[in-house]
């Protein structure tokens, strides 16, 4: 018996938007070159076995181009840039095409649209990224001078939490930067290349980054030249964990304080 | 389950309220209560109409003063939407979707499980006609069929209040008849009904309370006969576009009720203005479906003259 003197329950309506949302999300043209760009780091690895075989051994080791794959194409640029375009528009894509008054004009509460359309985020975003990074740590360490399988595969699941973690504090940020702003891309992009940038300074500027917080949690260090000053300063891990679930928190609540205060005024 | 003091207050309420958009005064002011039937919000277009509706649906909130919705505040009560429903101005849907999963989708989001989800959809889709394209996409759906499926998710959760906006805009004269025929029915059901049109005619139909809106205010409430008899001297316009207007315009220019016929120079739309609505759209049905008219509308010019005649009275 449904009981009309309340909203849906929190869960079952958050379900409800996810249901909803991953279906745009995932058959979507931004998925599809969201998706060629996680994967990318496949062909990589597929090339690097070619010319491995081919032309003998790389100077780089398979091990350091996984390390590169995971600290800087993915954790670096990737996946921010995903989390930059899914959730700043996961409020305004319903805006724009002026669908949100469906959802404003059933028993949910605002709490649970947010976070059903923010779990489906995360879900495609994860999704699109999981097969990448496994196919890619296979195809490069079962490469003859990786070393023993069963020792980097310890690694792979950390690397595919920190991934998963990167998706989400990246995307409750810029979560937040779409219900704040009618145009957060471009501010967006400002703090992925722009401030984030400061994780890179000596001293306690990069405290203030997720980048510096998110790289505490990865033990790659690339042992090139030019990418090893990139590196020179590494945070505690154990408090970047906390540091990112905490912004994570902070910033979804942000959002959905925004989002639950907020008119949006679809038609005038 | 409604609170005792909910549930003998009454349906619709505005007390001094106000919005307004910047500079721009889009509702000043307003106290008034909607009982249950049908009620006609009639103004010309930018009279405030969906502002009033908005405000009800809880999408707005007021600048000044206080709107309730089945005794509390239409604002931030998402509960309310369990017994409410709205159609929307907006013709916007999630293009990917089909009917038949755009309302079970909707149904589900209302709380109902997915035996009440099936069997809810099916009997809106017949409602609305829409039974036989219900596995299509809505992206392919005429202009009708994509205001029928709008009012479909309003109807579907069998709401106590209905919040129309511009329900029959679009239509074909069959499905305007289907619709109004179903808003007044769920008017002799104890519904309540906020219907708004800038057609006096289109509202007439539907009932005889209106509420009359113009530059944001409420200009009067009451019987729409007393209306209507203001407009007499006022031709009334109608536009059809039709596959064969010429047919369409041939059959119509002799009727009685008819005082000129104008053919578009793109040839795809007749205009007809006519002295005496009633009796025009009464006759219209078999030319119409001869003709093959897919699209029907009145620009509002007669009821801005009656507004600016009520205004100066």
């Amino acid at each position: 018996m449904r009981d009309t003197g309340r909203p849906l329950p929190f869960a079952s309506a958050a379900r409800g938007v996810f249901d909803l949302t991953l279906d745009g999300m995932v058959f979507s043209r931004r998925s599809l070159l969201m998706g060629l760009l996680v994967a990318a780091p496949m062909a990589f690895a597929v090339l690097y076995r070619v010319l491995a075989a081919t032309r003998g051994q790389p100077p780089l080791g398979p091990t350091d181009l996984y390390a590169l794959m995971v600290a800087v194409y993915w954790i670096r640029n990737v996946l921010p840039l995903a989390a930059l375009f899914y959730a700043t528009s996961l409020v305004a894509d319903e805006v724009e095409g002026k669908t949100l008054t469906y959802l404003l004009t059933r028993p949910l509460t605002r709490a649970s649209i947010f976070a059903g359309k923010f779990a489906a985020y995360v879900a495609t975003t994860f999704t699109l990224a999981l097969p990448a990074a496994v196919l890619t740590f296979f195809i490069l360490m079962t490469a003859p001078t990786a070393p023993p399988l069963a020792s980097a595969l310890a690694d792979l699941p950390r690397d595919l939490g920190v991934m998963l973690l990167t998706l989400v504090a990246y995307g409750a940020l810029f979560g937040l930067l779409g219900v704040l702003l009618k145009r957060p891309v471009i501010p967006g992009l400002v703090f992925l290349y722009g401030w984030e940038l400061l994780a890179n300074v000596p001293g306690y500027l990069p405290r203030f980054t997720l980048t510096a917080w998110l790289r505490s949690l990865v033990p790659y260090r690339p042992a090139e030249d030019g990418l090893a000053g990139l590196f020179q300063q590494v945070l505690p891990a154990g408090q970047g964990l906390a540091v990112l679930i905490f912004v994570s928190i902070a910033f979804v609540a942000a959002a959905v304080w925004i989002f639950s205060s907020r008119e949006y005024v679809l038609d005038q | 389950m409604t609170t005792p003091a909910a549930a003998t207050a009454p349906v619709l309420e505005y007390t001094r309220a106000s919005r307004w958009y910047g500079p721009v005064i889009a509702l000043n002011d307003v106290t008034t209560q909607v009982p249950p039937g049908v009620t006609g919000l009639l103004g010309p277009n930018g009279a405030g109409k969906s502002t009033f509706l908005k405000l009800a649906a809880g999408q707005l909130q007021p600048s000044q003063g206080e709107v309730k919705l089945l005794g509390v505040p239409a604002w931030g009560s998402p509960e309310v939407f369990h017994r409410v429903g709205l159609c929307p101005e907006a013709d916007a849907f999630w293009e990917n979707l089909t009917g038949r999963q755009f309302l079970t989708t909707l149904l589900r989001l209302s709380g109902f499980d997915e035996a009440e989800c099936k069997e809810r959809t099916a009997r809106a889709l017949d409602e609305v006609d829409l039974a036989a394209a219900q596995d299509r996409k809505i992206g392919g759906y005429s202009r009708g069929m994509r205001q029928r499926i709008k009012l479909a998710q309003a109807i579907a959760h069998d709401p106590e209040v209905l919040l129309l906006d511009e329900p029959v805009t679009g239509m074909d004269p069959l499905n305007r008849r289907r619709v109004i025929d179903l808003v007044r029915r769920l008017g002799r059901e104890g519904k309540t009904v906020v219907v708004s049109s800038h057609i006096l005619y289109e509202v007439e139909a539907m009932t005889r309370r209106v509420l009359l809106v113009h530059n944001g205010r409420i200009l009067a409430e009451g019987d729409v006969r007393e209306i209507r008899d203001l407009l007499d001297e006022h031709p009334h316009t109608v536009a059809l576009r039709a596959r064969d207007p010429r047919r369409l315009a041939a059959a119509v220019v002799c009727w009685p009720a008819v005082v000129s016929v104008r053919l578009d120079p793109a040839g795809e739309w007749v205009t007809v203005e006519t002295t005496r609505p009633d009796e025009f759209y009464g006759a219209l049905h078999d030319a119409a479906l001869e003709a093959g008219v897919v699209e029907m509308h009145s620009p509002d010019e007669n009821l801005e003259s009656v507004f600016r005649y009520l205004v100066a009275r």
